[in-house]
């Protein structure tokens, strides 16, 4: 049992963080929905950060780490697939990656970008590139790129790996980005609270406000350390419990969120909305976490 | 990272599984239900911790100047876990394993020690924590309780309530204000005061959480030599700091809890109840609560193994505990609903109130709320 990062990881995470950290990333131009990080994805992969899952010393708890990082970021792009899933398909695939889980229906999160689909499915994981014109791009209340294609018209692959071990990686990936964007999200209510006044004080020292925030802080944690832990073992077990309870506490922490920024929380300028719309949808992927939950039952106590 | 036991790690709980095997009585369970805190089980540590100390499975983490191996702290942990998994058969005597023993070690005298220390790796020892008064609970501080000197005495006069132990403990580690009249922690002092000094009245409270379990503790000029008083006259507030601080998790509740869930689900299954979405997912759901205070707690317990000064994760920790122990609980309220109407599952009844007294007992969750918002979030203190 050691929670320190290793020598390679926390090196790998010095730089990750220094290079989020870059202002230019940070200031976002437009006041849209979401605004796309391509340059700092740009960066992480000529750097070959999305290659860290299968370095020996780094491994998917690393992978898993940027994920959660990337996704603090107030710009959004595809790192989940690309850091946790393409690395272990057995084959070189594109990227940007963009995912579906089994029958899952409607508009696919990073479809416009990726150059590529992966399904997986309980009996298959299978590829297909993504011919031009083949996506719509979609209008969606998310902070995300979407679009819908018509997954019967492409050209699939069937790649030779476990589909349950995707599922399992899947499932981790959604688990790191939602947990960072909630933290993100968090902590820029923080700030907020620290320094708007009202009836004299500061909002963050009414207790009312405090003891929401305390919780969700504890909530964070408690979501983070379980997605590192299933990062490492990659169990289907600890897999399905950590996003389960990461999608648990997603509700109520983002309605804390918007809450205590007031109207100011509704703008567009404001860059809460950039997280809190990530972790609403995430929070319902591969059906929630009533599902997930009940995926862990299985592993744990079996059938009834 | 690494969430994964070292093969030592595994042999020394295999190690501690099978002397609990070997050693609880057959009738374990019927002493357990009463809970920790109870007479009985309290009764039953003086048999049982002697074994354990024999075996070496009482005070490992002790130095060996005091009958220890100096053994790591995840060692000590790991016993802690099992010790609770199997329902605390060391009653009241992981206080002194944890904290007592070791703060007299750092702050008693040799005559202290000498008295005090022995008895307590033996597994011979039962003390009880008077803290807490009619008017001091969260703001310990307040407390009343007061020491005066005369010549190499000192009077003891006041009242402790809460006291858990108290009925069959025979030392109280004692806190007592010395200082002028405006009180607060720089008047307090500590004082280890034995139970059958005249002038100590015990009387134990009717509780939910049975009879027995706490106590009044009143002192009525109570004249103990000034050699029971542990360190200086105003050291008592940064001597339990200490103390507390070394402790920093506390109980490993959740380890209850998680045995506890799956007793549960046994139970479900057993009657052909497991099969619905909705009772496997919120079975599930306290697992997970069960999984994020297990990591927090692993997470305080790492720092300490790594000699980190206590931070405030520790904070965090109790606050996922409770959660853990809540989740747990209410699982058993929705889908076992019987086993809190006198049906045969009263370790679950236990298990019930321990879910709400885990939130009040060693500091209430909003005091821990309180220190997070503070010091891990930073946020200002109000007007
Ligand atoms: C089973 C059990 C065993 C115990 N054993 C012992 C023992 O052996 N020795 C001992 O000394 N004590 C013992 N205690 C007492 C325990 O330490 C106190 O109950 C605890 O410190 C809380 O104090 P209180 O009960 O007076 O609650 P109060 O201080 O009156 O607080 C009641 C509630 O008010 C709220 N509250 C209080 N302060 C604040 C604040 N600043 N901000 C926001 N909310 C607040 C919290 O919700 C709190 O639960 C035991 C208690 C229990 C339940």
């Amino acid at each position: 049992m050691r929670f320190a990062l290793n020598e390679d990881q926390a090196t790998f995470a010095t730089v990750l963080e220094q290079m989020l950290a870059t202002a230019e990333f940070n200031t976002v131009e437009g006041w849209g929905r979401y605004d796309l990080g391509t340059a700092l994805d740009a960066q992480l992969e000529e750097n070959g950060f999305y290659e860290a899952a299968r370095e020996p010393d780094l491994g998917p708890v690393a992978a898993a780490l940027m994920v959660y990082e990337a996704a603090r970021a107030p710009v959004c792009f595809e790192c989940a697939a690309s850091a946790l899933i393409r690395p272990y398909a057995g084959r070189d695939l594109p990227r940007p990656l963009a995912v579906v889980h089994g029958e899952a229906r409607g508009a696919i999160r990073y479809l416009p970008q990726a150059r590529g689909l992966v399904s997986i499915t309980a009996d298959a994981v299978r590829y297909a590139d993504l011919p031009e014109g083949a996506v719509t791009p979609s209008e969606s209340l998310y902070a995300y790129p979407m679009g819908n294609v018509d997954r019967a018209a492409l050209d699939w692959e069937k790649l030779d790996v476990d589909p349950a071990e995707f599922d399992t990686l899947w499932r981790i990936a959604i688990a790191a980005e939602l947990t960072g964007v909630l933290q993100a999200g968090h902590d820029a209510v923080l700030e907020h609270v620290r320094d708007r006044k009202q009836f004299g004080q500061p909002l963050g020292a009414f207790q009312g406000v405090q003891h929401r925030l305390a919780t969700g802080a504890v909530e964070i944690e408690g979501a983070k350390l379980q997605m590192l832990k299933a990062a490492q073992s990659r169990t289907a077990q600890d897999a399905a419990l950590a996003l389960g309870f990461a999608q648990g506490i997603a509700t109520r922490i983002t309605y804390d969120l918007h809450q205590f920024m007031g109207a100011m929380g509704l703008t567009l300028e404001h860059p809460l909305h950039r997280w809190s719309y990530r972790a609403k949808l995430l929070r319902a992927d591969l059906g929630g976490s009533a599902a997930s939950y009940l995926a862990y039952a299985d592993e744990r106590w079996g059938a009834a | 990272m690494d969430f994964t036991w070292t093969d030592e790690d595994a042999a020394y709980r295999a190690r501690i599984r099978a002397f609990l095997d070997r050693e609880l009585p057959d009738n374990w369970d019927e002493i357990a239900r009463h809970g920790p805190g109870s007479p009985e089980q309290t009764e039953f540590s003086l048999n049982f911790c002697p074994k354990l100390a024999e075996e070496g499975l009482l005070i490992p983490h002790w130095p060996e100047e005091w009958g220890g191996a100096a053994r790591p702290p995840w060692e000590h942990f790991i016993l802690g876990e099992e010790m609770w998994r199997a329902g605390e058969p060391r009653g009241a005597q992981y206080m002194n394993v944890n904290w007592i023993g070791p703060v007299l070690m750092k702050y008693g005298s040799d005559a202290q020690k000498a008295q005090y220390i022995p008895p307590m790796a033996e597994g011979r020892a039962i003390w009880c924590q008077g803290f807490s008064e009619p008017n001091a609970g969260s703001d310990l501080a307040s407390l009343r309780t007061r020491a005066v000197r005369e010549g190499e005495d000192y009077v003891i006069n006041g009242q402790k309530i809460w006291t858990s132990y108290a009925g069959l403990a025979s030392t109280c580690f004692l806190l007592a204000q010395t200082g002028g009249a405006e009180g607060g922690r720089s008047g307090i002092a500590i004082f280890l005061v034995p139970m059958d000094t005249p002038g100590i009245e015990v009387r134990a409270i009717p509780s939910l959480i049975g009879h027995g379990d706490i106590h009044e503790v009143f002192f009525t000029d109570v004249r103990v030599p000034a050699s029971c008083r542990l360190g200086e006259e105003g050291e008592g507030w940064s001597i339990i700091s200490y103390a507390l601080a070394n402790e920093r998790v506390g109980i490993p509740r959740y380890e209850m809890g998680t045995a506890e869930l799956d007793a549960m689900v046994a139970e479900l299954k057993r009657r052909d109840a497991f099969s619905d979405s909705i009772v496997r997912s919120r079975a599930s759901a306290a697992a997970a609560a069960c999984e994020a205070a297990r990591l927090q707690v692993y997470r305080v317990v790492d720092g300490r193994a790594r000699n980190e000064p206590p931070g405030n994760e520790s904070n965090l920790a109790r606050v996922a505990v409770i959660a853990a122990e809540q989740a747990v609980a209410d699982f058993g309220m929705d889908f076992l609903p019987d086993a809190f109407s006198g049906a045969d599952h009263m370790s679950m009844l236990s298990h019930h109130e321990r879910a709400i007294v885990t939130g009040i007992a060693a500091g209430a969750a909003e005091i821990q709320l309180n220190l997070i918002a503070r010091r891990h979030l930073n946020l200002p203190k109000g007007a």
